[in-house]
């Protein structure tokens, strides 16, 4: 990976901030070329007569987002890298009624915050008055926002670093290029909408008012997303496409199973998927328990691989829930859920008779041992007088210090 | 260059711009773009010549000393970059004048105090949703964040719920 440049935000942060002032010279020369600085321009968008707000914000949002999954997908950057560095967390609850109050602020001053300080730039008293209101109301929040009576409020609904493709239950290496083709898509029938709305309204309302229409440049750009849109689409019909193909898991036995708790519980993390009731009352030893239905919330997708995840339901599994399907390690299911671990390994083996193989034997012992830290109980049954059983291949030697 | 103050991009080509100055910034820094944040920097600024014990006993406040002084950071340069950017932009195109902008039914004074009202009102939405239309709506919105979609939804609901009741400002 290649970017971003780390360094400019560490031992070259001085040059960093050069490039970030050249980047807010590239944002703010852009505003103001696309209308911005202007007040009316900006209202308008609100009584529907001129759009450029609605339009130049969604192709932004749609060059950017499929322009980093390209970047992505020739693996020189990390969308979700990037996402988690330049996003903050979800607030869900202060980021709707904050959405709702900004919208409201933007059409009483007409202007946002970034475009006031474009307008104050070019002379605007208007957007010097918004500027100096939006520092005023900055500082009166944060003023408050940690206070008792609203610090409940301020970090409500909060889901962490959530996006969309987690949102919609996709792969996180394929998700976001799924979302950015749907989201261009998407993009492309509003934009034909948002033309013939204008066009309808601009005609009813004074003649002053003036729409930009799409022309050549604005059809290039719609063909332009369409094609991303439909490239993507053709991309994933193909068999071999980047395409989230539901999983198959192979399935463990009980027996191997029971070994791997027993042997080393380090290395596999059991999942119990059966009710939350029935789970608490009995379950494989360290097994989470996880309904089905909250699967989800665990974040499978973005676990580390580096333990074996085993899916136990009420009976087999027949096919690994798309919550899981994402998991980017080995992932099995438990051969007869747990009605089968119950039959195994919590009813108490019989002996075997004397003088049966070994192979018995030592299964045998080993389900009786299981058993036993399975149920609670103190021993299983001692295990049959060794003279009964037919000598295995002898070791040689006696101690480990032996010859 | 022609001079036309009427004359602005086709409004999508203007859009691929700033999404390329977009992603310019998520490819370089690691970081998207922002605006409301450096108002808060020059707020607590202004208040810590006067008051500066009570910016160190307001932890929100606090914590824009982090990197040392409150303007010390890549945001405030950004907008820094953003008022060049404008002001270049506005005086090669003839928009650099001085005047205020608004509908033909609504007076200069009631201009500025409505723009002013409304500035305090998206600052302080602003700080509740961690970001302003840059940062939360442009930034998150093409980096597929859950919130920052909710937020940019819930803008345009706002904006558009509010519209008629000062059309007299527009109109």
């Amino acid at each position: 990976m290649i970017f971003p440049f780390e360094s400019l935000v560490a031992e070259h942060r001085e040059l960093g901030l050069v490039v970030e002032t050249l980047i807010g010279f590239g944002f703010g020369f852009t505003l103001e070329r696309a209308g911005f600085g202007r007040a009316q321009k900006l209202a308008a968008q609100f009584y529907g007569t001129d759009l450029t707000v609605f339009k130049v914000m969604f192709s932004s949002i749609v060059t950017a987002m499929v322009g980093l999954v390209v970047v992505s997908g020739l693996g020189l950057a990390d969308f979700k890298a990037v996402a988690d560095s330049a996003t903050s967390s979800t607030f869900l609850w202060p980021m709707i009624v904050g959405g709702l109050a900004l919208g409201v602020g933007f059409i009483v001053s007409g202007y946002c915050p970034g475009t006031s300080w474009v307008a104050m730039a070019s002379g605007k008293l208007d957007g010097l008055a918004t500027v100096a209101g939006v520092v005023v109301g900055q500082v009166l929040y944060a003023e408050v926002e940690w206070r008792a009576f609203l610090k409940a409020f301020h970090n409500s609904g909060n889901l962490g670093n959530l996006y969309l493709w987690e949102l919609l239950h996709l792969p996180p290496r394929t998700g976001p290029a799924v979302v950015a083709l749907a989201v261009a898509a998407m993009a492309v029938g509003c934009f034909l909408g948002a033309e013939k709305l204008e066009k309808v309204l601009a005609s009813r309302a004074d003649p002053a008012a003036q729409a930009n229409p799409a022309g050549r440049p604005g059809r290039a750009v719609f063909a332009g997303f369409a094609t991303a849109a439909l490239l993507g689409a053709v991309l994933l019909a193909l068999p071999t496409g980047i395409q989230a193909k539901s999983r198959e898991a192979a399935s463990v036995s009980q027996l191997e199973l029971a070994r791997r708790v027993l042997d080393e519980p380090w290395k596999v993390r059991v999942i119990d998927m059966r009710d939350m009731k029935e789970c608490a009352a009995r379950r494989i030893p360290g097994a989470e328990c996880v309904p089905v239905d909250k699967l989800a919330s665990i974040r499978l997708a973005e676990a580390s691989p580096s333990r074996d995840v085993i899916l136990v339901g009420p009976a087999d599994v027949a096919s690994v829930p798309p919550a899981a399907a994402g998991y980017p390690g080995r992932l099995y299911v438990l051969a007869g859920g747990f009605k089968g671990w119950e039959a195994f390994a919590l009813t108490q083996p019989v002996p075997p008779a004397p003088g049966a193989p070994p192979a018995e034997m030592e299964e045998y012992r080993l389900r009786a041992g299981l058993n036993s830290a399975m149920t609670g109980m103190k021993a299983a049954p001692p295990p049959p007088p060794p003279t009964a059983a037919p000598a295995g291949p002898r070791k040689g030697g006696g101690g480990g210090c032996g010859g | 260059m022609e001079r036309n103050p009427d004359k602005f991009w086709n409004p999508y080509l203007a859009g691929v711009a700033l999404g390329l100055v977009l992603l310019t910034a998520f490819l370089v820094m690691g970081k998207g773009l922002g605006a409301s944040n450096a108002s808060l920097r020059l707020g607590v600024t202004a208040i810590g010549a006067v008051a500066p014990n009570h910016v160190a006993s307001t932890p929100p406040l606090a914590k824009t000393h982090s990197d040392g002084h409150p303007l010390d950071n890549w945001l405030v340069f950004e907008v820094l970059g953003v008022l060049l950017g404008g002001f270049v932009g506005a005086y090669t195109s003839g928009r650099l004048k001085k005047e205020i902008l608004k509908g033909p039914h609504i007076g200069n004074g009631a201009r500025i105090a409505l723009a002013l009202t409304g500035g305090v009102l998206m600052g302080a939405a602003a700080r509740m949703s961690r970001g302003c239309t840059s940062g939360q709506a442009l930034t998150g919105g093409a980096l597929q964040s859950v919130g920052a979609w909710a937020f940019m939804l819930s803008v345009f609901a706002g904006g558009y719920a509010m519209a008629w009741f000062v059309r007299r400002e527009w109109r």
